[in-house]
């Protein structure tokens, strides 16, 4: 015991040698194992990071319908002509016959639309001035069914979006947001009579009043 | 003696330290078996709830179940569309008969599509192209270059039909109707492939074999017209 509490220098040198080279390879291993979990924790991180980001990107991009207006409307037949409570029209009391979907380059009979939009059409309205390649835009960009495409004067903004008791006021072709609607509100969840033909009645010709 | 005590010594720490570490190795393995079983306990759960997930969820927006939905609901309301228009131009009962039952039966199985759409949660209208729901090896559902559905009549052939009456109306809808069903059976064998809803499947393949039958008698139809 008292011998192995005084050793002689040459062991105690030899020791204290190896003891060194062991703290050093401890640190040098507890120095590896900290740059490893260092790397792998920025590298979560950094991925957490870009998830978030990107999402958060997407979120705050992405179009709001927060602006959609809807009303309450009434839907009765009638072939007298009607005072609509807005411009256009998305809802009330409309004639008999539908307006058939498509293209129209000229203004429909509100009538006739109101009563395409009651079978889950959307009307998509532009001013007569919006430039050609705008109007060549919106063509293009609106499904080729259930929905009504024409100028309409007086409108509240360069191109409206119109649905059953919905409307949407947009910025012009590029907006958005129609895209949006449309998907809400084509054949949507308001619509009176989904599934209730959008061919088959009237090319523009209002039909004649029974008074 | 110095000199046997001190590597003795050195040898008796080494040895110890050999089996601390040992047993520490020893320990840290089975350490890390634990967390190795554990985490892969946990994916194994985590994956069979994610999988029950998806099965007992509806159909996603991008599938062809609800592609399929969504695209015949548009494809069968031209057929309807087309035989209104036929029975309006011609007296001939052979071709009113087989457009009244066109009507009827595209119509009421637009509703189903419609149903589960609403059912689904999902909006009537897509945010993909027509006919993206098909997969590659189904080549005739696919889109045409104009990006219409196979089968679909053009403005132009429509106008054609409305233009004309009699044994021409005929003619000219016998020949649409055929193109328009080949179009069907095409995006109804794709459906009845790659849907999930076995109610889609079942319609999907109702509606091939109806049509392909339908292609025979309106061929005949046609032949006697020539």
């Amino acid at each position: 015991m008292s011998k192995s509490s005084r050793p002689q220098g040459g062991a105690r040198a030899g020791r204290s040698k190896v003891d060194e080279l062991r703290q050093a390879q401890r640190a040098k291993e507890r120095r590896s194992r900290f740059i490893l979990i260092g790397a792998v924790s920025a590298v979560v991180l950094l991925i957490a990071g870009i998830v978030g980001f990107t999402v958060y990107n997407d979120v705050s991009n992405r179009p709001t319908l927060d602006a959609v207006k809807t009303y309450e409307v009434t839907r009765d037949h009638t072939t007298d002509p009607v005072t609509y409570a807005q411009t256009p029209p998305v809802g009330g009391n409309h004639s008999p016959t539908w307006l058939n979907c498509g293209v129209y380059t000229e203004p429909v009979e509100n009538e006739l639309a109101v009563h395409a939009l009651e079978h889950g059409a959307v009307w998509v309205t532009y001013r007569p001035d919006l430039p050609a390649d705008q109007v060549e835009k919106l063509t293009e960009s609106i499904p080729d069914t259930y929905m009504v495409l024409s100028p309409y004067e007086g409108l509240p903004g360069p191109v409206v979006a119109s649905a059953w008791g919905t409307q949407l006021v947009l910025t012009g072709a590029d907006d958005r947001r129609l895209t949006e609607f449309i998907q809400k509100y084509r054949q949507g969840a308001q619509t009176p009579e989904p599934g209730a033909a959008c061919t088959g009645g009237s090319d523009g010709d209002l039909p004649p009043t029974s008074g | 003696m110095t000199g046997t005590v001190g590597p003795d010594d050195v040898d008796h720490t080494e040895h110890r330290d050999d089996v601390v570490r040992e047993t520490a190795a020893h320990h840290r393995g089975r350490g890390r078996l634990a967390v190795a079983a554990l985490v892969a306990l946990v994916v194994g759960v985590l994956g069979t709830l994610w999988v029950v997930q998806v099965r007992s969820s509806p159909p996603s927006d991008f599938g062809a179940d609800a592609g399929f939905a969504r695209d015949m609901q548009t494809h069968h309301a031209q057929a309807v569309e087309m035989a209104f228009l036929v029975r309006d131009r011609t007296e001939d009962e052979e071709v009113r008969t087989v457009a009244y039952d066109i009507i009827t039966s595209q119509q009421q199985q637009a509703g189903q599509m419609f149903g589960w759409l609403v059912q689904w949660g999902l909006n009537q209208t897509g945010s993909r192209p027509p006919m993206a729901w098909v997969g590659g090896e189904h080549a005739a559902a696919h889109a045409r270059p104009d990006g219409s559905m196979p089968g679909m009549a053009t403005p132009e052939q429509l106008a054609e039909l409305k233009a004309a009456t009699g044994v021409e109306a005929e003619r000219i809808f016998l020949r649409l109707m055929i193109e328009h069903h080949a179009g069907g059976v095409a995006m109804a064998q794709a459906a009845q492939d790659d849907a999930r809803t076995p109610a889609v499947r079942t319609l999907a393949g109702a509606i091939a074999a109806a049509q392909t039958s339908e292609i025979q008698l309106l061929q005949q139809m046609l032949d006697a017209r020539s």
